[in-house]
């Protein structure tokens, strides 16, 4: 919202700097977010002045151009050559000088000293359009006679420098959606330390005059609790005047007629929507306020035919609407240059009527953003009157009535309390009870009653946010300050004890862990494209997508890293280790979604980057799967069952890490089908740990400290001969049933499948350590273990030694 | 006989070799299975038996000597040679180094929040990214068709009955609070969404970490004081706060805090844009209607509750001006923060 500094200065003697009058309105609650310089006029008219024509002769080579002697008050008159139809002698015109620059656009031009076809021209004669204060290109300006030759064109058109703030205006704050009102909230603050004095502005009074003759039917009541119109019949239509129009401009609204020009001014003065119908159109010489069929057009003024619900609140007469209420007008009934008699109408209608009718047709006009944030119900005549008073200077109008007033139920000012005690409390500091009241009131919040213990208080209908005991409270603060508030000297904490370990902290320690281990974190955007899922049943999609790319939230984290690794091999970047912590999200049916956390790996390239001293390696599934178990051993979780699985649409082969039926971990090889849609050309091996399963599957209890065995563990190796289908997990697996106390690791130190061997198998070194807490193994014992093992590799796995 | 054994003596008294090959020569000619000695010994049963005494003596002697001799030549040539070996090593070549990762930078000024929060009793709550209306919005004091809501640019997955992708973490505090009897102290950390076209300065999605306390008689100057304690962890402790009212739904009053900043020390530069501060966060008394919509009593309780977009504060430390960087994921930018603590 733009507010002019020079407006401002109407209602309130200021003494500020603009400045530091901003920073005042930023501390008081209407944050100013830019201060601009303007002139209503781009140039500022700097190098025009006000010329006589004394001659006009024709041009001796142009049929269309006249030569002129113009007086700017100069000793030598000024030979000017000029195209206009318009130019005579002894007009008063508009005069730039050479050197002077003229923005018909952005760029605008240098008026030069030239020659036109042979003869000398020293400087221009202009239209309105040349120098920025109108459209019109019928021909240069003609002045009245009574203009002064020589006077700054400046001064002429009364042009004058502003500052205008651009204040962010938060939605609450309605009552200061108006220059009028930010004066009082500045003199609300300013009045605690200065003698400042805050003037209303002049208005017409109806004393006297009788009522409108006019009837008015509201036919719904609760989305128009008022409506009140004052019935000119006679005004006449033209230019605003300079003073009126700099003002608009300056906020950037630009000049249409008088009476649109009064309409908009008063709502920015006051900040209450008024709308001018052309009398001569509305047919039956009654209003109604109602709703029309659903389904009825409507042209508003943007020529835009709109189609209406029943909902929309129409201002209609006999033979149809109007103007869309508190939202548009209509493009038939509007105020133009033939118009000689308005209704002018003040109303007061429902926030959310207007809102949703605002919404549905996509519209927000300033009527519209006060209407739906609360205007105020008793200003409705208020505004009439000055509008009354401005129309009066302005249109000629003839004010010969009262306004109709159409307010069956009175919309009631507010009644709070507030005790003292409760505003210390929640303020944390005393403010005393003299500054409470003075704020209040510089407010014009009324004190009714007066306790020891606070005040019962009437604030004004037109604060809408202020109809609590806390809203009260922001009042003082925000006018007191909140920066005079100051701290305790020791800090408050409430106890609250949390014995385990919170998820979020489980989550660092993977991480870190990751990162130790060469990993880089990244973060992918969840909103993604639906065309890397084949499957989109259960995709999560967006009603009001930002874009195709973005319209549904990630179901698998691959995709993202698989966009992470193309992106960072573009810039030659091959050696990648990744993660991501984050969640997938599936549809699992009608309105009901699932969120799950994962932690996904990504690798591709080379373990290390090249090395004198090593073989350059690259990752692969061995290597991954080493980091997926260091994070399994870190969180404590052990017995889990490995299962290969077939490959899938996007892997080649799968290792799943289970619980039970509860997927823990899954590794696997990207399938190149899979990454050439993402332009990934290197080989991509990529693990997922199932986060909220992990956290259910880890051990609830502390760790229970076990004595170290003080006998030596004893090694035995066993090369065998295996089938190709048999897996380390079932030799493994069979070693634990066959020697449950005993026996402690197995491990595979040598695969050999190549050839010398017979078909179909491979050879499998294996080694087995043993070890006992109460005494020293004797060789007798794990020779027996052993043939025992044998026997059963050789009987449930089909091996041999070799 | 005994001359030759005397004469042996001699030499290997004065045997000096130059390199192990040496050494292991007169190893060899002397102590082996062929050698000298094992000669003399064969030879005992011709010697004369008065000198057999003799004899045996200085063929013990020998063979001792001759031992300690190439014991101490070898450990003396060894060590040499070792020492000769390290001299030409260039301890300078790169290491076999598997180059650690880093986390995000957004992970590590998210985790830094929470740890300065952690240290005054807060803890972390977290809460769901799609959620209804009455979390994210109703419960929150924003009323059905209030211009409020226009304030956070919604996406919606379904519409009557509305779910949405949250706009702020503020939806899991109500959930804490329906779930919690105060004293409540508790910050949600987490993800989230707005309608807004990608660009340099906003992204559809951000965190934010959003913080919570809920006791008897807690104050708009403890709000401040926590804060300020905040600002000064982040940005050093001589960091001044600035707080502006504001507005939000759930907070009343609310305000917007800015910090001196960090980079001018308040002087005005580039980056504060000439004001002296930065803009960092939202914050404000919990607004009576979110307790009572919460089930919790608002003239008993009262509380504070503030809120801060985690890329904002990475920003402004790590001087990033581009929101896109983050979700880029460009090795060479997270490469940056391998040392951030």
């Amino acid at each position: 919202m733009k507010v002019s500094y020079n407006w401002l200065k109407d209602y309130l003697s200021l003494k500020h700097k603009p400045v530091d009058l901003a920073e005042i309105m930023t501390d008081i609650g209407l944050e100013v977010e830019g201060i601009e310089k303007v002139e209503s006029v781009k140039g500022g008219l700097e190098g025009i002045v006000i010329g006589q024509i004394k001659e006009v002769t024709n041009h001796p080579n142009a049929d269309r151009l006249k030569l002129t002697k113009v007086d700017v008050g100069h000793a030598d008159l000024l030979h000017i050559v000029c195209g206009a139809p318009n130019v005579a002698e002894n007009q008063k015109v508009v005069v730039a000088l050479v050197g002077t620059t003229l923005y018909p656009d952005e760029k605008g031009f240098k008026i030069k000293r030239s020659k036109i076809r042979g003869e000398v021209s020293e400087g221009m004669l202009c239209a309105e359009d040349e120098i920025g204060l109108g459209k019109s290109h019928d021909g240069i300006m003609e002045l009245e006679e009574a203009a002064t030759v020589g006077q700054a064109a400046a001064d002429y058109f009364q042009l004058e420098s502003d500052v205008v703030f651009e204040i962010g205006l938060t939605p609450n704050r309605v009552d200061a959606a108006s220059h009028w009102g930010v004066a009082r909230d500045l003199a609300a603050f300013l009045k605690l330390e200065d003698d400042i004095e805050l003037s209303k502005p002049d208005v017409l009074s109806f004393e006297g005059k009788t009522p409108t003759d006019f009837s008015i039917e509201v036919k719904d009541e609760k989305a128009c609790p008022r409506y009140a119109a004052l019935k000119i019949e006679e005004l006449s239509v033209k230019d605003s005047p300079n003073w009126l129009k700099n003002r608009l401009l300056a906020i950037g609204l630009n000049p249409i007629n008088n009476v649109v020009d009064v309409t908009n001014y008063v709502m920015h003065e006051i900040g209450q929507p008024l709308h001018a119908f052309d009398l001569a159109k509305i047919q039956g010489d009654q209003v109604i306020v109602k709703g029309l069929k659903t389904g009825s057009k409507f042209t508003t003024l943007d020529e835009v035919e709109r189609e209406l619900s029943d909902e929309d609140l129409m201002i209609c007469h006999t033979a149809g609407g109007m103007c869309i209420a508190g939202v548009f007008g209509g493009i038939e009934s509007g105020v133009s240059e033939t118009t000689s008699g308005i209704l002018l109408e003040s109303a007061y209608f429902d926030p959310v009527s207007i809102r949703k009718t605002a919404k549905r047709h996509g519209l927000n006009t300033d009527a519209s953003f006060r209407y739906e944030r609360g205007a105020d119900p008793n200003s409705c005549i208020i505004a009439l009157q000055r509008a009354a008073y401005l129309l009066q200077k302005v249109a000629d109008a003839k004010i010969t009535s009262a306004p109709v007033d159409h307010y069956p139920e009175a919309i009631e000012d507010f009644l709070v309390e507030l005790r003292y005690q409760k505003l210390n409390q929640l303020v944390g500091q005393q403010i005393s009870k003299q500054t409470v009241k003075t704020i209040l009131q510089n407010l014009e919040i009324k004190i009714l009653n007066e306790t020891k213990e606070g005040l019962r208080l009437q604030v004004p209908a037109f604060r809408v946010d202020v109809q609590r005991e806390v809203d009260l409270i922001e009042e003082v603060l925000r006018i007191y300050g909140y920066n005079r508030v100051s701290m305790p000297e020791s800090m408050k904490s409430a106890l609250i004890v949390r014995p385990k370990k919170q998820a979020y902290e489980l989550e660092e320690l993977i991480s870190n862990q990751l990162s130790s281990r060469g990993f880089s974190e990244v973060f992918k955007n969840s909103l993604t494209n639906p065309a890397y899922y084949a499957e989109a049943d259960d995709l999560v999609s967006m009603v009001n997508p930002l874009s195709r790319e973005t319209e549904v939230m990630r179901k698998s984290m691959l995709e993202g890293g698989l966009e992470v690794i193309a992106f960072n091999q573009n810039r030659k970047r091959h050696n990648l280790k990744l993660f991501e912590l984050g969640k997938v999200y599936r549809k699992v049916s009608e309105a009901k979604f699932q969120e799950e956390k994962r932690f996904a790996l990504w690798t591709c390239g080379q373990q290390a980057d090249e090395g004198w001293n090593q073989e350059s390696r690259a990752v692969d599934f061995f290597w991954l799967k080493e980091e997926v178990l260091g994070l399994l051993e870190r969180l404590g979780v052990k017995r889990w069952k490995g299962v290969t699985q077939e490959g899938t649409a996007d892997f080649e082969f799968l290792y799943s890490l289970r619980k039970g039926k509860i997927e823990l971990a899954k590794i696997g090889l990207v399938k190149a089908s899979k990454r050439a849609a993402f332009h990934v050309d290197q080989e991509v091996y990529y693990a997922e740990l199932n986060w909220d399963a992990v956290m259910t599957v880890m051990p609830k209890e502390e760790i229970t400290h076990q004595a170290v065995s003080k006998f030596p563990m004893v090694r035995r190796d066993l090369a065998l001969l295996l089938d190709k289908q048999i897996s380390f997990e079932q030799i493994r697996k069979l070693a634990r049933q066959t020697e449950q106390h005993l026996l402690q690791t197995v491990n595979l130190f040598d695969v050999y499948e190549g050839k010398n061997l017979p078909e179909g198998k491979k050879s499998y070194g294996l080694s087995f350590t043993f070890q006992d807490q109460q005494k020293t193994l004797k060789d007798q014992q794990i020779d027996k273990m052993m043939s025992r093992l044998v026997e059963n590799l050789k009987k449930e796995l089909n091996a041999s030694l070799r | 006989m005994l001359d030759t054994v005397k004469q042996l003596l001699k030499e290997t008294a004065n045997f000096e070799a130059k390199n192990l090959e040496e050494v292991e020569a007169f190893r060899i000619r002397i102590l082996g299975s062929k050698g000298e000695l094992k000669k003399l010994f064969a030879e005992f049963k011709n010697v004369a038996a008065e000198d057999k005494k003799e004899y045996g003596a200085l063929l013990n002697q020998l063979k001792n000597e001759a031992q300690a001799k190439v014991d101490e030549l070898k450990k003396s040539l060894q060590s040499k040679e070792k020492a000769a070996k390290f001299e030409d090593i260039d301890l300078s070549r790169p290491a076999s180094y598997r180059s650690i990762g880093t986390r995000h930078p957004i992970s590590i000024t998210k985790s830094q929040i929470i740890e300065i929060f952690s240290r005054i009793g807060f803890d972390v709550s977290e809460g769901p990214e799609i959620e209804d209306d009455w979390h994210n919005f109703t419960a929150l004091n924003f009323p059905p068709e209030h211009p409020a809501r226009d304030m956070q640019d919604t996406f919606f997955v379904e519409k009557d009955p509305d779910l949405a992708l949250r706009t702020h973490t503020s939806s899991v505090q109500v959930r804490v609070m329906e779930n919690n009897k105060p004293p409540i102290r508790t910050i949600s950390p987490g993800r989230v969404y707005r309608n807004e076209a990608i660009s340099a300065r906003a992204h559809c999605f951000f965190h934010q970490v959003e913080g919570l306390y809920i006791d008897k008689n807690v104050s708009f100057a403890d709000l401040k004081q926590t804060l300020l304690y905040f600002a000064r962890e982040v940005f050093g402790e001589e960091t001044k706060i600035r707080l502006r009212p504001s507005y939000f739904p759930f907070t009343e009053p609310s305000a917007e805090m800015d910090v001196s900043c960090s980079i001018c020390s308040g002087k005005g530069c580039n980056v504060c844009k000439y004001t002296g501060y930065l803009e960092i966060l939202g914050c404000g008394m919990v607004d009576p209607n979110v307790l009572e919509n919460c089930g919790i009593d608002s003239e008993e309780y009262t509380g504070f509750a503030f809120g801060m977009g985690v890329e904002r504060i990475a920003q402004l430390k790590y001087n990033i001006n581009d929101l896109r960087l983050y979700s880029e994921n460009d090795k060479a930018f997270l490469d940056q923060f391998k040392s951030a603590l």
